[in-house]
């Protein structure tokens, strides 16, 4: 069944040259269980997608649905984890964990030991005490997943989570973040994860919606059937990384090449 | 360096470097430190440009994330380096050490590199081995985590340990010497 539903969602922002439209028509579903990757070119609106998901900012038209409940403000039950990590840099890894649900008013108790048991979870027993800049790229990540995570949420949302990583570390953590989403017992039950790196989609997703260039549409969904671990090097691998670069290269080229005028939003 | 370890389960287990480095175009300064770690630890062996998986290695990566803890800690401690830090440690008349002490064992025990001690420090909080109060910038005891009930929500289920489903051996791996509560670093040297 499905979890998240978005319905012929349109966005576009009032800019002062007229109004830009940065996404149209886009419909999909997140389903129980599902590891949904969601790539695109730079500006085609993947994170602006993102960001309407878990209701940080509105569609300009269509709807979005969380547990058949119409998405209007932020959703209880999503939580993101973000490129830059954005955690506070004075407060320490278990505050930093602790953020969400004290602002959920949990009392001190519970909160202490949710806080343990996500630290525990993500490997940062240890680290409970480091401030941020204590830490490395990789570390820093396993914070905003700990604090993502603590508040338990039915789906990650995962906005280029392993960009900001040197390659190996970035391979270890995506290998962790499998084990977590595969793990019954621990939520989160479906991530949404939106990257540009067509192998890291391949690598984890059971399926992929490609993006076009802005304004972004849905070129298609791509199911992944490969077992895990998947080889990159792998024939069907290389199959279906090359379908989606086509799928890319060949669709809509609507935007110019030296774009529209303004900045990309997502 | 869990990463790479990573990578070469990928290519089964075994696979040249240079194709490993190819795999994800990682430039030499980014394979060699973590290959130098796994090899330290005898998670690999790497031969004639191709690294293998040790018995160990292979125990590691498919462990949950918390049991990897468990394993790492267990092969830091016999390296001279963290030995000879949790024996100092433990020496110390309050169990503490500060940033000179610290900075003079590892002086002693390794070459100095850049960044080297913070790293150290990540590798002995990683392993709870010890821990770093960057307030009073000491190096202090491990506090094991007296947290047990949700441990056995801690680990995923293991491919091919269909077997073990039972709460009690999902729970946080207990070394011997973290049975006795906290402050019981001393008895990990």
């Amino acid at each position: 069944m499905a979890i998240i539903r978005v319905d012929r969602v349109d966005k576009s922002f009032p800019t002062r040259h007229g109004t830009i439209s940065i996404m149209q028509d886009i419909s999909f579903q997140v389903k129980d269980a599902d590891f949904l990757a969601i790539v695109g070119p730079s500006g085609c609106g993947k994170s602006t997608l993102l960001r309407l998901i878990q209701g940080l900012d509105h569609p300009t038209s269509g709807t979005i649905t969380f547990r058949d409940q119409k998405v209007d403000g932020v959703a209880k039950g999503m939580a993101m984890v973000f490129q830059s990590f954005a955690l506070f840099p004075w407060l320490t890894v278990s505050e930093n964990v602790a953020f969400g649900l004290e602002a959920l008013g949990w009392d001190p108790e519970r909160i202490a030991s949710q806080v343990e048991r996500y630290i525990n979870v993500t490997g940062l027993d240890g680290f409970e005490e480091a401030y941020p800049r204590e830490l490395s790229g990789g570390m820093r990540q396993r914070v905003g997943l700990a604090r993502a995570l603590a508040v338990e949420p039915t789906v990650l949302l995962m906005d280029e989570p392993f960009s900001a990583l040197d390659a190996l570390t970035a391979e270890g953590l995506r290998e962790e973040v499998l084990q977590l989403w595969r793990d019954p017992q621990l939520p989160p039950e479906a991530v949404v994860l939106v990257t540009h790196n067509i192998e890291e989609a391949i690598q984890l997703a059971d399926r992929v919606v490609v993006l076009s260039r802005r304004p972004g549409h849905i070129l298609a969904e791509v199911p992944v059937d490969l077992p895990r671990p998947r080889d990159r090097k792998s024939g069907p691998f290389y199959e279906l990384t090359d379908r989606v670069f086509s799928l890319i290269t060949e669709g809509g080229a609507v935007a110019s090449p030296l774009g529209s005028g303004t900045p990309p939003a997502g | 360096m869990l990463g790479l370890l990573v990578l070469l389960n990928d290519h089964k287990g075994s696979e040249d470097v240079a194709r490993l480095a190819d795999d994800l175009d990682l430039e030499i300064d980014e394979i060699f430190p973590a290959l130098e770690y796994a090899e330290l630890l005898q998670f690999v062996k790497v031969t004639d440009g191709r690294a293998t998986f040790t018995d160990l290695g292979k125990k590691l990566v498919a462990a949950s994330i918390r049991e990897r803890k468990t394993i790492v800690r267990e092969q830091l401690k016999k390296t001279p380096l963290f030995r000879t830090i949790v024996r100092a440690l433990e020496a110390s008349p309050e169990h503490r050490l500060t940033d000179e002490e610290f900075g003079h064992i590892v002086a002693f025990t390794t070459a100095r590199t850049d960044g080297g001690e913070q790293n150290i420090v990540n590798w002995g909080r990683y392993a709870d081995l010890f821990r770093y109060d960057s307030d009073e910038h000491v190096i202090c005891p491990a506090r094991r985590s007296s947290y047990q009930k949700g441990g056995s929500r801690g680990s995923p289920p293991t491919p091919g340990a269909p077997g073990e489903p039972a709460p009690a051996a999902r729970t946080k791996p207990t070394p011997p010497e973290t049975a006795q509560g906290p402050g019981t670093v001393s008895a990990v040297a």
